[in-house]
């Protein structure tokens, strides 16, 4: 098996207060290096629910995660939190950059708390690629959605992961703006290998992927 | 790069919470003012209390070196023998020892006259100082006559007194003794021992060199005198200044423990903006814990937040308690160098722990609940 990430009879269900909603039916999912895959669904589908599972932010009822070939499904907190440094890079519909933090500091944030003395190198080089090597000392209130978006895909990529994960990447941004970060995804996955999955209802993004997977009422069509 | 840059870099925690509290300026300057009120409250309380004391044992003067051997009247003994004399001078390792004879007398000088206490020395230098003229090391003939009496009858040294019907020449006016003392000479005559009637003494003052010194001989004294009976009593005055001294050690807590509330008020309120900064900032502690920030490393950061506000308080606090104990000290004791001694830093270290301290506890309960959240509850939007 060469999925850098699966899912195998995965459910996930939630109690809000005596009702059990189930987010995710027997979903069976997995990506390879280098595929863009867009999952699409109506709000309230269960996209998100399998983002945080895909994500390890969330863990299932019952099923099994795999990634890099090993099981997942019940790490740690600590484990987990290692496992999504190591492998994965979260994008977000709302950028959700520390308003504090210049661009570059943004970039080398998830590297800050650990001995990584090639990680400002790497941050300013990343910046650089998406464009932004002269706005290296801005601040996110500084840059326009368009800029923000590439300052968390550089973050994003900072510790080289396997897979990035998007949630409505394009949410926030105008139809040109979103479809040059859609071109800088394609770049990525072909480049760096990475394994790209978008959750959105954005149809513009079915013209990048590779595969489509739609997700209704928890269940993948 | 400068040295707070490679700070930064070692420890990312601090850069972190120095960014955050440079967020809200008004609300991490008025936490780190209610540190500053408690740190300056319990330094300065400290610090007055200390004054106190200093001025306090000032006035006291150093009796506590002084001791006095009296024949102990409830066994029938009337006054102190030769004997008892060379027995106490024996027992003194460490002091001086001068026996004591005193008579209330008439003193007159030309048509002024007075009844007054009349000491017989022989040697009143190891007791007093002069204030004019001076005092011979055997007092053999002439008269040392006290700052009160000296005012009262218009004596300088040199001038001849007579005392009842003997004349004396005046060698020396004493200084007056402020304070305590066990042979007090300002309202009195000090002659030869001879020229006092009796063949015993009234008392015999030890002069130690220092407050252990003067127990030792006390003690010593007992043994010696009082073996087979109980022939003297014997007088510490170290034992009042040991009482004023526990006296003043109860005072100073009490001012401490007042200056303890107004910090624990500040810690209340150091938790309070913790509380409603980690709140405001739950999306973006969710999104550290997203990209591999371990839960450890978010604890950190708002201990550092929470450390530095104590610091900052601690620091200015301190600075302002040094500014207010000088400014007591020139006003009360007329020395504004009295602030830096010893017993002084300890109450400022005290209290700049206690600031640090206080908030790095109250930044505990945030920190334990921030980074506790999930971070699927903390994205959501």
């Amino acid at each position: 098996m060469n999925h850098i990430i699966e899912l195998q009879r995965v459910w996930k269900r939630y109690d809000t207060g005596g009702e059990v909603v189930e987010a995710l039916r027997d979903v069976d999912f997995h990506a390879d290096p280098g595929e863009f895959v867009a999952v699409m669904g109506p709000s309230g589908s269960g996209k998100s629910t399998m983002l945080n599972v895909l994500g390890l932010l969330d863990t299932p009822t019952e099923g099994t995660v795999y990634l890099d070939g090993q099981d997942v499904t019940d790490l740690s907190d600590r484990e987990m939190t290692v496992h999504r440094k190591r492998f994965i890079g979260f994008i977000f519909q709302s950028f959700h950059l520390i308003p504090t933090l210049s661009a570059l500091e943004n970039v080398e944030m998830p590297t800050l708390f650990g001995d990584d003395p090639t990680a400002r190198d790497r941050a300013t080089r990343l910046l650089e690629r998406v464009g932004l090597g002269e706005r290296l000392d801005h601040r996110p209130d500084q840059l326009s959605g368009g800029q923000k978006q590439r300052v968390a895909i550089a973050r994003a990529l900072i510790n080289e992961p396997r897979i990035l994960l998007a949630d409505e990447p394009t949410g926030n941004l105008d139809r040109k703006t979103g479809r040059s970060v859609l071109d800088l995804f394609d770049e990525i996955r072909r480049e760096d290998d990475v394994a790209v999955i978008a959750v959105t209802h954005d149809p513009q993004l079915g013209d990048y992927a590779d595969r489509t997977v739609e997700l209704i009422d928890g269940r993948i069509q | 790069m400068s040295v707070l840059d490679d700070l930064f870099r070692r420890v990312p925690a601090l850069l972190m919470a120095r960014r955050n509290l440079s967020r809200n300026r008004i609300r991490s300057g008025l936490a780190v003012l209610g540190i500053i009120i408690g740190v300056l409250a319990i330094a300065s309380l400290g610090m007055f209390g200390t004054t106190l004391r200093t001025g306090a044992s000032q006035q006291l003067g150093d009796i506590g070196n002084e001791i006095s051997v009296s024949p102990n009247f409830q066994e029938g003994i009337e006054e102190l023998t030769e004997r008892d004399v060379d027995e106490i001078r024996r027992a003194v390792t460490d002091g001086a020892v001068v026996p004591v004879r005193s008579e209330s007398k008439l003193v007159s000088r030309g048509d002024r006259q007075t009844v007054t206490t009349v000491y017989g020395m022989e040697d009143p230098g190891a007791l007093y100082e002069a204030e004019e003229g001076r005092i011979p090391d055997r007092l053999r003939q002439g008269a040392l006559v006290g700052s009160g009496t000296a005012g009262l009858l218009d004596i300088e040294p040199g001038n001849t007194i007579s005392v009842d019907g003997r004349t004396y020449r005046v060698s020396a006016v004493l200084a007056e003794q402020g304070g305590i003392s066990l042979v007090s000479p300002n309202n009195a005559v000090i002659v030869p021992v001879e020229d006092v009637n009796g063949t015993g003494y009234s008392q015999v003052v030890v002069s130690a060199d220092s407050g252990q010194a003067a127990n030792e001989s006390a003690v010593a004294i007992r043994e010696a005198l009082n073996e087979r009976e109980e022939r003297v009593s014997v007088f510490e005055l170290q034992s009042i200044t040991a009482g004023i001294n526990e006296f003043f050690g109860i005072l100073n807590a009490f001012l401490i423990g007042i200056g303890s509330i107004s910090l624990v008020v500040a810690g209340v309120s150091i938790l309070n903006v913790m509380l409603m900064s980690t709140i405001e900032r739950r999306q973006e502690i969710g999104v550290l814990r997203a990209v591999g920030v371990q839960r450890g490393d978010v604890i950190r950061m708002i201990l550092a937040e929470a450390g530095l506000l104590g610091v900052a308080g601690g620091v200015i606090g301190a600075i302002l308690a040094v500014g207010a104990g000088v400014a007591l000290n020139a006003f009360v004791l007329n020395d504004p160098l009295a602030t830096f001694q010893v017993a002084n830093l300890l109450y400022i270290v005290l209290a700049v722990g206690f600031g640090v301290g206080t908030s790095v506890l109250s930044g505990l309960y945030p920190a334990w609940k921030a980074a506790n959240e999930r971070p699927v509850e903390a994205l959501r939007k």
